[in-house]
């Protein structure tokens, strides 16, 4: 009977640097784990990552052999499948590896349905539990934590979006209000000026004498001159008659 | 009488000094609207979409404005100094209809830019970016523009890649999440439009793909054309107020 594998202590998790797509609606990325095998395995050993519903992780039986891995095209009805095979030298300390994974980054497998370890695009949102298992020839050596649950990215419909405005800008309110107001004493001003010459021309009223009004000439009518007064230097009797002297 | 014929002479003078004033910012008004009128920037297509032209109708008012604003303070220079009653009457009610059009193209370049939201460029983008079977040849115009301004402009989506991830659209239906995250625009090109790393720009690696949003390439342009037409339009009201102000006081002042 083989031995029970050994439980490390690592815990898989998301990549804590700012990756935009660590994790979107199929796919997420992992931390790659160095150094982690280190000591329990072989150059002939590989390293598998066992992807699980959260609440079907506790269900989830380690494979005896690599034939009873389950696929990816399993997902649905036993919940849980194994991909990512690689060996265990790429998680060594000293092997020059780019820091994250990918699980779910392969749509050629899966459009190819072929029964080869698949890395396909995740189908539903999850949320997955993930843990790394060291199989050997003899069956499961060692495996790592269960990692805490991880939901991927749900995507909303745009028609949820409402592009009306949240508030009218400062700016129109400013422009139409001063405008108006603008506006409204100029129609008063036009309105109230020619209101006051209709009705000084209709009830013919005297201007009196504004300072800025430019006078033109104004035709009174002039009734004739009376007789001017004699001086008083010009004593005659009957008027008219009179020669200075 | 010499005072009053001094202040008369100063009311005056200060009259065609303002009309003179009037007249110039008429034909800027009117250059500055057929510039913008001529001359469409490059996401146009994209504001003709949606449907919001309204910017358009504020500056062919401007232009129109602009010209009759010209026409009348020559009009009012002449009525000023020949203190013409029925010359400065009329000038006063051609500026006022002019003043009531020019209040309404303000307040509509105004409001235009108020109305261009980034939700509304999201929305249009989301549902018509590459779309499978363009209704009409608009889809493709936006699909077109919207691939030149992220490659120019070196930005993603509206406020940023993240669009393509928090929304379903068109552009999902025909190219997968996995595969897709967001468009290949999106990623650093090299000289061949080849992406320099396609798998760090699908991971979101700083510096593989162009993690800014395109609203404000987008509506810098559009700001500014609204800055112009809106507040300088509104500028010349404030002007033309005073004038025409001056203009019914000594209006008010010529005796027949």
């Amino acid at each position: 009977l083989p031995s029970p594998p050994v439980r490390l202590p690592y815990v898989p998790h998301v990549p804590p640097m700012a990756l935009l797509g660590k994790v979107t609606a199929t796919t997420f990325a992992l931390e790659r784990p160095r150094c982690v095998f280190d000591g329990h395995a072989d150059a002939s050993d590989a390293v598998w990552l066992a992807v699980a519903f959260a609440n079907a992780s506790a269900t989830f039986r380690n494979p005896r052999s690599r034939a009873d891995v389950p696929p990816y095209k399993q997902l649905p009805t036993a919940r849980s499948y194994m991909t990512l095979e690689t060996a265990a030298a790429a998680y060594s300390c000293s092997a020059p590896s780019p820091p994250v994974l990918r699980v779910g980054g392969d749509t050629a497998c899966r459009d190819q349905g072929r029964q080869d370890p698949c890395n396909g695009p995740l189908p539903f949102p999850g949320p997955y539990r993930v843990k790394f298992l060291l199989m050997g020839c003899r069956g499961p050596k060692a495996e790592t934590r269960w990692s805490e649950p991880i939901l991927l990215r749900r995507a909303v419909s745009p028609g949820t979006i409402d592009p009306a405005p949240t508030h009218r800008g400062s700016d129109v309110v400013v422009i139409a209000s001063i405008l108006a107001s603008l506006g409204a004493v100029l129609a008063t001003a036009v309105l109230g000026a020619l209101g006051a010459k209709v009705w000084d021309s209709l009830c013919h009223q005297d201007l009196g004498t504004d300072a800025f009004t430019r006078r033109s000439y104004r035709t009174h009518h002039i009734p004739p001159a009376l007789p001017q007064p004699l001086p008083p230097g010009c004593g005659c009797n009957p008027p008219g008659l009179c020669h200075s002297a | 009488m010499a005072k009053s014929d001094d202040c008369i002479h100063i009311l005056q003078g200060l009259l065609v000094f303002g009309n003179v004033v009037i007249g110039m910012c008429g034909i800027a008004l009117t250059a500055e609207c057929i510039y913008f009128v001529s001359n469409p920037y490059g996401p146009y297509p994209l504001l003709k979409d949606t449907g919001n032209n309204d910017f358009y109708a504020a500056a062919w008012i401007g232009i129109f404005v602009g010209l009759a604003l010209f026409a009348l303070s020559i009009l009012g220079i002449i009525g000023v100094i020949k203190a013409s009653r029925t010359l400065l009457l009329v000038y006063i009610i051609l500026m006022l209809i002019t003043f009531a059009f020019e209040m309404a193209s303000c307040i509509t370049a105004a409001t235009h830019r108020d109305s261009l939201t980034p939700n509304v460029f999201l929305k249009q983008m989301l549902e018509r970016y590459q779309k499978s079977e363009p209704a009409n040849n608009s889809d493709n115009e936006v699909t077109k523009t919207w691939d030149e301004l992220m490659l120019q402009k070196h930005c993603c989506g509206v406020l940023g890649p993240s669009d393509w991830q928090e929304y379903t659209s068109a552009f999902r239906l025909t190219h997968n999440d996995a595969d897709y995250p967001w468009p290949r625009k999106c990623c650093v090109l090299d000289a061949q439009g080849l992406p320099v790393n396609l798998d760090a720009c699908k991971l979101g690696v700083p510096g593989y793909y162009n993690s800014n949003g395109c609203y404000d390439a987008i509506s810098g342009p559009v700001n500014t054309h609204a800055w112009g037409v809106a507040w300088f339009g509104f500028a010349i009201l404030c002007w033309t107020f005073c004038v025409l102000l001056g203009t019914m006081f000594y209006w008010s002042g010529i005796e027949y």
